[in-house]
């Protein structure tokens, strides 16, 4: 297929006794969408976290473009073009909708950004059309914590679009949207996938996962059990089995 | 009398400066310093020594006191990166009642419970000035670069990692970089207070840094409105009218008008925290804007 | 012996820091409000006790005591924090609330008892050479004495009663509590009685040891919150734990530095526990 742009090899991560993670590899493609199902507490979030830095892994390396990212803060893995969205969405609760997505523009620590008026004025362009491509322009000036459900999803989304990175960390950002929503929902990821925006998605909805998706990786208990083809997967009856919530034998 | 108003307008003028730089942290960064006192004090520490060892050049005063209690903002940054909200309420008590005993005690630096007597009077060019027009002129100034932090991504910043830490940091923002800069602007802008009140009074010892006073100066951010603009100034012009306010209600005997200025505006505090948490400017619609 | 006598010295310290801590740890644990005003407990009873004391009558000084930190406690909790919860109680609003009434609490002493020291005098406060060198008084073997029998008294109503197993349940996770069949309110104000009452004999001790003043409410909230902290948030026992350990870190002290830095060492071990270990000795790690 085409270009890789981030590899996992072997990640693992524990909790006290939990396995969280155990030894996960995957790649993620420029142009691409990966699907990562499976069930609750299987080991999705956190393995977004032990790429992006929020979480030490125990064992295992991850890498961009060949670049190791293992050790590296939040926003240095940031920096490197990975966005990510938090299943608890974690807006700018007290800021209105127009500075959360300006904020997810200005990466500089500095008292002030650099390039002068000129790159102000181009920041400003990308955030408004962020808020234009989900929908959010006529809320600019609400504040995030007074948003709808729906609303806030997408404002999400938009800092995620407004960052300009092209690999995208998505955790449930489907979850709990209507079907007019999940289609525009769907839009935005067709359009980055063209642009050729890596993107690794999370996702429950096995409907949603089929119509988005190139591949999926099957997460359960901190180990992929399989990876490949959607339909391939999907019809997998053991995977079924363990999705759907009955695991015949426990052992297994 | 218009030496009385003068004073009190050099008073209001500082103490506004330093409700301005508290804000800057309280109600932007959601970082709540109970030490600024502390960084009043290291400015005007410096800034005495400055104008007693050197020249009385009160530019270079205010510079040495705001890069001596700039610098020394690191021991407040240090806690603010690791823990945040009742933790760091904390450390930073801890902080302004160690640096009460390190001012009493470091006798060289400090003069020791005694103080710093006798400073100069500020001259400037050889001709000797009044410090409230420099007062006046730093207020502006930190107003202005408050006004211009705050509205602009800068000030972003330090609300998105006020509301979402984890969420400004998976955007690329490096929030203990943002967090320390906030800082020692905010505690360098005390400093220069600081120093400017060492002139201004012509002495200065621990008192004036105590817990008391950092309370204080928080009263005047809390009162006015946190994340405001105005908000500071207005807390501060009402609370240090207080003292002459009370003056003349009769039944209040001198030596404890005080302690009733300080009851009047730790009822205040609690009230408006009530009925009104947004503060006097603050706009109630908006709620309060720290997480 | 100079180290056994400030040992012994720093235990009875840090008995009456373990009963304020452990009062103020068991408030926020089970409420998650941070009582800011648990200093302001502290100096009302102290002085009601001095009060009574000054009028001859010790022991209804000593029930006084206990009765106004309760109802200072329950005030705070159904005047101050309870309607702020209702609109929206982020930290920040509980704790400029509370530090108010902490300032006020403090005038009020002030403006009422007079400024500066003030103690009572007693025959208990005298101490007797116990072994060559090493003086103890007879309020030493009191303080230890009643922070025993309150922890002791403690641990039973929090493990054994059907309230105290609440109480707990609320400090680990407040949704089990509809389940349990008790009102949330009642236990957050059943934690503020017990969590106030905790700190009354300690102010009654420490007015009969070292004294007070109108402004030790500061020094009270320093230590309880380095306790809290250094302890581990939300564990009772580590907070008493750790009071005692301040008590005894800030009285062996004395033997390398002066007085006036024994508020320090309590200082810098809350400083390290900040920046290396937020989560205190016995928390699981949550901050960040
Ligand atoms: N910070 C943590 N501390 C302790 N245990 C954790 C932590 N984060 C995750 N876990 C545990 O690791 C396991 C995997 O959790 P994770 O959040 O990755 O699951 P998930 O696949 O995202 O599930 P869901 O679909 O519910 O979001 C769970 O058992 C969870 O309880
Ligand atoms: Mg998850």
């Amino acid at each position: 297929m085409t270009t890789e742009v981030l590899r996992t090899e072997n990640l693992s991560r524990s909790f006290g006794g939990v396995q969280a993670v155990a030894g996960v590899s995957l790649t993620l493609h420029a142009g691409a969408v990966t699907a990562l199902v499976g069930p609750n507490g299987a080991g999705k979030t956190t393995t977004f976290n032990l790429i992006t830095g929020n979480l030490r892994a125990d064992s295992g390396t991850a890498a961009i473009r060949g670049k190791p990212i293992m050790g590296l803060k939040p926003w240095q893995v940031a920096r490197l073009g990975v966005a990510r969205s938090f299943q608890d969405l974690r807006l700018f609760t007290h800021m209105t909708v127009r500075e959360n997505v300006l904020a997810a523009t200005e990466t500089a620590s500095w008292f002030w950004q650099p390039g002068g008026s000129t790159a102000r004025r181009a920041r400003e362009a990308r955030a408004d059309a962020a808020l234009e491509a989900t929908g959010l322009s006529a809320l600019a000036r609400a504040r995030a914590i007074d948003l709808a459900y729906a609303e806030r999803k997408f404002l999400s989304m938009a800092r995620i679009l407004a960052a300009e990175a092209d690999i995208w960390l998505l955790d449930e950002p489907a979850s709990g949207l209507d079907l007019a929503s999940r289609t525009r929902f769907g839009q935005l990821l067709k359009d980055a996938q063209a642009r050729g925006v890596a993107i690794c998605l999370i996702e429950h909805n096995l409907d949603v996962v089929v119509e988005l998706s190139n591949r999926i990786a099957f997460l359960d208990q901190g180990k992929v059990l399989a990876e490949g083809d959607p339909d391939a997967i999907l019809k997998d009856p053991a995977l079924a089995a363990i999705y759907f919530g009955d695991r015949p034998q426990e052992a297994a | 009398m218009i030496a009385y108003a003068a004073n009190l307008a050099t008073i209001v003028a500082i103490f506004a400066i330093l409700a301005a730089t508290l804000n800057f942290i309280v109600g932007y960064a959601g970082i709540f310093s109970v030490a600024h006192a502390v960084f009043f004090g290291l400015g005007a520490y410096a800034g005495a020594q400055v104008a007693l060892l050197l020249i009385p050049d009160p530019l270079l005063a205010c510079l040495a006191g705001a890069v001596v209690a700039g610098g020394l903002s690191l021991c407040l940054a240090l806690p603010a990166l690791r823990v945040r909200g009742e933790y760091f309420v904390a450390a930073s008590m801890g902080l302004q009642m160690m640096a009460v005993t390190l001012f009493s005690e470091a006798k060289p630096l400090t003069g020791g419970i005694g103080g710093l007597v006798n400073i100069p009077r500020p001259t400037l060019f050889g001709v000797e000035v009044s410090v409230l027009p420099l007062a006046l002129v730093a207020l502006a100034l930190i107003l202005l670069a408050t006004a211009l932090l705050q509205r602009g991504a800068f000030g972003r910043t330090l609300q998105a990692l006020r509301d979402a830490e984890s969420a400004a940091e998976a955007l690329g923002k490096n929030v203990a970089a943002a967090k320390t800069l906030a800082m020692a602007f905010a505690c360098a802008g005390a400093g220069i207070g600081g120093a400017l009140f060492a002139l201004h009074l012509s002495f200065v010892n621990v008192e004036s840094f105590t817990m008391d006073q950092s309370v204080l100066v928080m009263a005047m951010v809390i009162i006015g409105g946190t994340g405001t603009l105005w908000g500071p100034l207005v807390g501060a012009i009402i609370l240090l009218s207080l003292p002459s306010g009370l003056a003349f209600i009769p039944f209040i005997p001198p030596t404890e008008v005080g302690a009733v200025q300080q009851i009047v505006y730790g009822l205040a505090m609690t009230l408006l925290m009530i009925f009104r948490p947004a503060g006097l400017v603050g706009d109630l619609s908006k709620g309060r804007a720290t997480a | 012996m100079l180290f056994l006598q400030l040992l012994l010295q720093g235990l009875q310290t840090g008995a009456l820091y373990a009963l304020t801590a452990a009062g103020f740890a068991l408030i926020f644990g089970a409420t998650r409000i941070f009582h800011f005003a648990h200093g302001a407990t502290f100096a009302i009873a102290g002085y009601v006790f001095l009060y009574f004391w000054n009028a001859g009558q010790p022991w209804p000084g000593a029930l006084a005591a206990i009765a106004a930190a309760v109802v200072f406690g329950l005030g705070m909790e159904r005047f101050v924090y309870r309607p702020i919860q209702r609109h929206e109680g982020s930290f920040f609003t509980v704790f400029v609330a509370a530090f108010g009434v902490a300032v006020v609490v403090q005038n009020l002493i002030g403006m009422i008892a007079g400024r500066g020291f003030a103690s009572v005098d007693t025959p208990l406060s005298m101490a007797n050479e116990v072994l060559p060198d090493v003086f103890l008084a007879p309020i030493f073997w009191i303080a230890i004495a009643v922070a025993i029998v309150l922890f002791v008294a403690l641990s039973a109503f929090l493990t054994r009663t059907h309230a105290g197993v609440g109480l707990r349940a609320l400090a680990q996770n407040p949704d089990l509590l509809r389940a349990y069949g008790l009102s949330s309110n009642r236990l957050s104000m059943l934690a503020f009685a017990l969590g106030s009452a905790m700190a009354a004999p300690a102010a009654i001790l420490t007015a009969m040891t070292t004294g007070l003043n109108e402004a030790v409410g500061h020094h009270v909230m320093l230590i309880s919150m380095a306790a809290t902290i250094v302890g581990g948030v939300g564990s009772l026992r580590g907070a008493a734990l750790a009071g005692l350990m301040l008590g005894v870190a800030e009285s062996v002290a004395l033997q390398f530095v002066d007085t006036q830095w024994a508020e320090g060492v309590s200082f810098l071990v809350l400083f390290a526990f900040i920046i290396f270990r937020p989560s205190g000795i016995f928390g699981v790690a949550q901050t960040r």
